[in-house]
């Protein structure tokens, strides 16, 4: 168990001791420790399902925790509601902000603690109260006026944390706060960071971007399958590919581990170039190009806001593009929906499976044969119940889906059998082009494996694949080829093809970091 | 919306102009009092917008309820029947003989009680907001029926419902209702600017988790929203049943369409968050001026409906296209606010 | 007990059992209600609100409302029968009457699913134009006197003793159900309503799904509403007023979400011959038929109250038993950018 020294003396500000959460079947949270001392920027690093989430819910009174204990100040405490959080001084700032999109930034502030009498408001005192720190914290006159809705990303979450300001936070917890910021502006968060700690309040800072922490925290606590892997109170003093490694583990469901598994007969045939963008646009995505050919599994990698989702959507059709072409097997392609794609060919695996994905009132065989109807009627007009359970069937065998029934509910299904029978949908399209975003988000183990499998078998007879991943160690095994991109471009590309050894897997992460965050990390 | 103008170019103005609250009603209503004049001289008599004032009252009343309840993110279909039961609890009880201020103080207590019931049946039993008050806007109908059993109300002005009932006008046209609803719109438009029941009630029509997280209780909120909607209602429900002199089983059917068409005209926003008594009031001055122009260019009474249908369908297009131009102008407006900074 | 529920929460099962037991009750309290001409009354008086409430279900599974029906009724009626005085055939009136509908329906559907408007707003704008246009045409020519043989048939004839409106009910029920069920199309009318972000990623052309429902749905009311001008063979204004209530009460009591994706026709049909033989059933035992509007409201509400409560203790089974995949992550907050 890796402690933090006693540099700072006395008791920490926050600590966590023990903690253990468990979900039917996961153990999100096992022994988990950590301690965060007054005026500390923490920082909480680790891989998605890493247990992050999870630790923030038990500090914010979201999630109650198995066992295990809360001390504030050296004294335990009962965290079990939201509210009891709030009045330990602990704020969290979540991605998706909890703001009024038509109040004011003054009316933001003081939400629910309004303060006048008899139900009367002072709108005059609670301004002059927070104007000086709005000024601070680089909101204008104008600004305070406008409805936040009208605010950038980051004045957003300077509202935010003027709100923890304001009513005496203790401890601040920002949940990727520089995602969907422009460079310029995760500086000027930062600072904002910085001054808050110089305020002597605490913050716990999760973070996906290595390249930040540096200058910035003062202890770094990393998390691994639910459990603590270390703690580090001199973040000088590591490297980012010790970092990495130390996130990632030699652990056994490294997805990279997990590709390597997978056996691979490349396709032989010709491979003409099936897919080409030139100077696609809309925004955020600017001006990309690239190429894909048959046989080819080509990777996309970039932070969360890069603008990878979107530039998927576009390739699909489901965001109309506002400049550039799309060739498809050297055809000018006119794609203006979704279903138009799958007529071209195209077919998309979309991320948010619960969201985007699946059709949760509908069972596994309509779930798939919905994108292509035509394909399971009578003279393409009736329906026909029993080839579109026979297809389902099919598929089922195919792709090892676990499920009693082809028409049992999709909703009723694990994560990772969902998944395959999106695959399964898209793969009854018949298409030459998949694009597979996230393809293991939110998958165990063993389906991952499977849904490599999946993406195998398409390339190597004949098919061409997209996939888009946050997850490096999966692109830099699955993919032949990745693309960078960075604040909507293209940032460079890095050939991956017959990858081996880890310490050439190191330096290609560090390539491709580096390309994703425009600074170098080595 | 006052943005000190830096910076601001003119199709952002212009977009902002059509997505201000309430906009495009001012640019109408300024468009047929230049054009009206031109063909029908009677319309800018002060008679005849002494007429239009006193009528505008029962719409702007109904309006202000219905303006708050979608500042809520909430919608009240109920409105007519309240109007009709309340009307009738004030006819039924002074018939009864009792005193005329036990009759007021109880029809509006049954406008209030049934617009509890509607935030109940949305707040805690989770009903659809448009489906609960459709259901007990029927409820009420039916209850209209029922207790008139086709016999409507009369006999109940009494000498003490003049006043109310705006027979007796103060500088020989404005008619006691027309205060009333003046002081309704003030304190209204009070309470949603400066008390802190105000602050939530957009709040929570803006964004209900926001609204949640920071310790409102959303369901207060939206009961009182209809609360004071169900109130509403029942005092424009004594103001009419003084104009009409009789409450029959149909009174105030329709009456929800003229109300959520002047809150629309007037700014609100259907899915919560924004809008104002000003809105309302330009709203209801706008329908009734527009049914005025109806009636004063001899059109039948009975287009009246067809008009009303066709003008809340181009509010709320008008709201739609506005919706979109306000968000075009809001993303600009952050693209620059990030490019300024780089 | 916990079994019980379950088999309730069953689609179409409830509404099934309340109807039966109900018509059990009616039959023994009142001799009467199981004759040959009591059933044939009643299955003619539900026939114009199971039809209109068989279009509203295409569009509340794809996710809309249309509250313009009963409007739509009332106009295509008045229009039907206008035709009717003008000398046309009937088969021409007939269409005309439909047409009247879908124009109607086109119009909701233009607004709504192409420019995004609040479809509740939309259709309640278009039910106060389609009720003020045929209290305007009513009130220019009196709707009523014609004598056609032909048309009174429509609604007045019977084959082996069935009454026709029955007949074509049935006959066009069943398609509805099939269209729904058995085709491309009415998949589609589902996917887009269960998941609408999802359904337009899986190739399903939403927008114009939800177009086609409303149109649907104006051209099955405009030809209930021809059929309720032949039943009655006059016009008045404000025929179809209320209707729409009705035909929500039926669909909601017959299972249909409000919000999209589960229900059909089959079920909301039993619905509205629920919502009749109760009005019928209470009239036989000399209740005022002027308690069916409270009757028809209070219905809505239980039925909505009782489907979330089933939808509750489904979703408590549904967790004791499913695994999640990954820790919940904290209550997401809804979007920032919505305005």
């Amino acid at each position: 168990m890796a402690e933090t020294s006693a540099a700072a003396g006395g008791a920490p500000l926050f600590e966590v001791r023990q903690i253990v959460k468990r979900y039917p079947g996961v153990a999100a949270l096992t022994d988990v420790s950590v301690a965060i001392r007054r005026g500390q920027i923490h920082a909480l690093l680790g891989e998605n399902g890493a247990g992050k989430s999870t630790l923030i819910g038990v500090l914010s009174g979201i999630t109650i925790p198995d066992s295990g204990e809360i001390r504030v100040d050296g004294e335990p405490v009962n965290i079990r509601r939201p509210k009891d959080a709030q009045a330990l001084g602990v704020t969290t700032i979540h991605q998706e902000l909890s703001l009024a999109p038509d109040l004011t930034v003054v009316e933001n502030i003081f939400l629910g603690r309004e303060t006048g009498k008899w139900g009367l408001i002072n709108d005059r005192r609670m301004k002059e109260q927070v104007h000086q720190l709005c000024s601070e914290f680089g909101l204008d006159e104008d600004d305070m006026r406008r409805p936040v809705a009208s605010l950038g990303a980051l004045k957003q979450h300077v509202v935010e944390i003027l709100k923890a300001l304001v009513f005496d936070a203790r401890l601040v917890i920002l949940d990727e706060p520089t995602s969907g910021l422009a460079d310029s502006e995760r500086e000027a968060l930062f600072e904002h960071m910085r001054a808050l700690r110089s305020r002597g309040l605490s913050i716990l800072w999760v973070t996906h971007r290595l390249d930040e922490l540096y200058g910035l925290a003062d202890a770094i606590t990393v998390l691994r399958d639910g459990r603590h892997v270390a703690t580090l109170d001199d973040p000088a003093a590591i490297s980012p590919e010790d970092l990495v490694r130390l996130m990632v583990g030699g652990k056994a469901s490294s997805p990279g581990a997990v590709a390597e598994e997978v056996g691979r007969t490349r396709w032989s045939g010709p491979q003409d170039e099936v897919l080409r963008l030139e100077g696609v646009s809309r925004l955020p995505v600017q001006n990309v190009s690239l190429t894909l050919k048959r046989g080819e599994i080509l990777g996309v990698a970039g932070i969360a806001g890069a603008g990878r989702t979107e530039l998927a959507r576009l390739i699909f059709g489901a965001d109309r593009r506002e400049k550039g072409t799309i060739w498809i097997n050297g055809m000018p392609a006119k794609i203006r929906s979704p279903r138009q794609a799958f007529k071209a060919g195209i077919a998309l695996v979309p991320e948010e499976r619960k969201t985007l994905g699946i059709l949760g009132d509908f069972g596994v065989s309509k779930n798939i044969s919905v994108s292509r109807l035509g394909g399971v009627a009578l003279g393409g007009v009736l329906l026909d119940g029993g080839k579109e359970s026979a297809v389902a069937a099919g598929y089922v065998r195919e792709l090892g889906i676990k499920t009693p029934s082809v028409q049992q509910k999709i909703r009723n299904l694990s994560g990772g059998n969902q998944q395959k029978v999106i695959i399964a949908r898209c793969l009854f399209t018949e298409p030459s082009i998949l694009i597979i975003d996230e393809p293991t988000q939110g998958i165990d183990v063993g389906a991952k494996v499977e849904v490599y499998r999946l993406i195998y078998d398409f390339v190597d007879n004949g098919g061409a694949v997209i996939v888009i991943s946050s997850e490096l160690p999966e692109l830099l095994r699955v993919a032949d080829r990745v693309v960078v991109m960075r604040e909507g471009q293209i940032a460079g590309e890095v050939d991956v093809h017959d990858n081996s050894g880890s310490d050439e897997d190191t330096r290609k992460t560090e390539e491709i970091m580096a390309l994703a965050v425009r600074e170098s990390v080595a | 919306m006052n943005q000190s103008a830096r910076q601001v170019s003119l199709p952002d103005r212009l977009s902002a102009l059509i997505a201000k609250p309430s906009g495009g009603a001012v640019v109408l209503l300024i468009a047929i009092c230049v054009v009206m004049p031109l063909t029908q001289p009677s319309f800018l008599t002060p008679d005849n917008w002494g007429n239009i004032i006193n009528q505008m009252v029962y719409v702007l009343l109904l309006a202000i309820g219905m303006t708050v309840v979608l500042i809520s993110g909430g919608i009240d279909l109920s409105v007519g029947s309240i109007l009709a039961i309340s009307a009738a609890v004030m006819a039924d009880t002074i018939n009864q003989g009792r005193p005329f201020i036990v009759a007021l103080l109880l029809a509006l207590l049954a406008g209030a009680v049934f617009g509890a019931v509607n935030g109940l049946l949305i707040t805690k039993l989770g009903l659809p907001d448009f489906v609960a008050t459709l259901a007990t806007l029927g409820i009420g109908q039916g209850i209209m029926f029922l207790w008139t059993k086709g016999f409507p109300f009369i006999g109940y002005m009494l000498e003490d419902y003049y006043v109310l009932a705006g027979r007796d006008r103060l500088f020989g046209f404005i008619g006691a209702p027309v205060l009333i609803a003046a002081a309704v719109a003030l304190v209204i438009a009070a309470v949603l600017r400066a008390t802190r029941l105000g602050r939530h009630t957009y709040a929570v029509g803006s964004n209900r988790d926001a609204a949640r997280l920071s310790g409102i209780s959303v369901s207060r909120v939206k009961i009182t929203a209809y609360v004071i909607s169900g109130l509403l209602a029942g005092l424009t429900g004594v103001l009419l049943a003084g104009r009409t002199t009789t409450v029959s089983a149909t009174m105030g059917i329709g009456y929800e369409i003229q109300a959520i068409a002047a809150a629309v005209i007037g700014g609100a926003l259907l899915s919560g968050g924004r809008g104002r008594v000003s809105g309302a009031i330009a709203g209801a001055l706008l329908l009734t001026v527009t049914y005025n122009v109806i009636n004063i260019a001899g059109v039948s009474a009975t287009w009246q409906q067809v008009f009303l249908g066709a003008i809340l369908l181009l509010a709320v297009i008008v709201d739609r296209l506005g919706t979109l131009a306000y968000q075009r102008s809001l993303s600009r407006a952050r693209v620059r606010s990030t490019a300024t900074l780089a | 007990m916990a079994r019980i529920l379950r088999s309730l929460s069953v689609d179409g099962v409830t509404v099934t059992i309340a109807f039966v037991i109900m018509v059990a009750y009616f039959a023994i309290a009142s001799p009467f209600f199981l004759s040959g001409e009591n059933i044939r009354n009643l299955l003619v008086e539900a026939t114009p609100i199971a039809l209109i409430a068989a279009g509203l279900t295409y569009v509340l599974l794809a996710g809309g409302i249309d509250l313009s029906v009963g409007g739509v009724l009332g106009l295509s009626a008045g229009v039907a029968y206008w035709g009717l005085l003008q000398g046309l055939p009937v088969g021409v009136v007939v269409l005309l009457g439909i047409t009247v509908g879908a124009v109607v329906g086109v119009v909701n559907g233009l607004v709504i699913s192409g420019l995004g408007v609040n479809d509740f707003i939309v259709t309640l704008a278009t039910m106060s134009m389609s009720f003020g246009l045929l209290a305007v045409l009513a009130s220019s020519v009196t709707l009523a006197g014609a004598a056609s043989e032909e048309f009174s048939e429509i609604a007045r004839g019977a084959i082996f003793a069935v009454p026709t409106p029955v007949i074509i009910a049935v006959v066009l029920l069943a398609l509805l159900e099939v269209i729904l069920i058995k085709t491309p199309f009415g998949r589609r009318v589902y996917a887009g309503g269960m998941n609408p972000r999802a359904a337009e990623l899986a190739g399903v052309p939403v927008r114009r799904v939800r177009f086609e429902v409303y149109v649907i749905s104006g051209a099955v009311a405009g030809l209930a509403g021809v059929i309720q001008a032949s039943r009655l063979n006059s016009v008045q204004d404000g025929l179809g007023s209320g209707y729409e209530l009705t035909a929500i009460a039926a669909a909601v009591l017959g299972g249909v979400s409000l919000t999209g994706g589960r229900g059909s026709v089959w079920r909301t049909v039993v619905g509205a011959l629920f919502l009749v033989s109760l009005s019928r059933g209470l009239q036989l035992l000399g209740v005022d038929p002027l308690w069916f509007t409270i009757v028809t409201g209070l219905s809505i509400i239980a039925a909505i109250a009782f489907d979330r409560i089933m939808q509750r203790v489904a979703a408590s089974r549904a967790t004791s038993r499913e695994t999640p995949a990954a820790p919940m992550p904290p209550a997401s907050v809804s979007e920032m950018t919505r305005v």
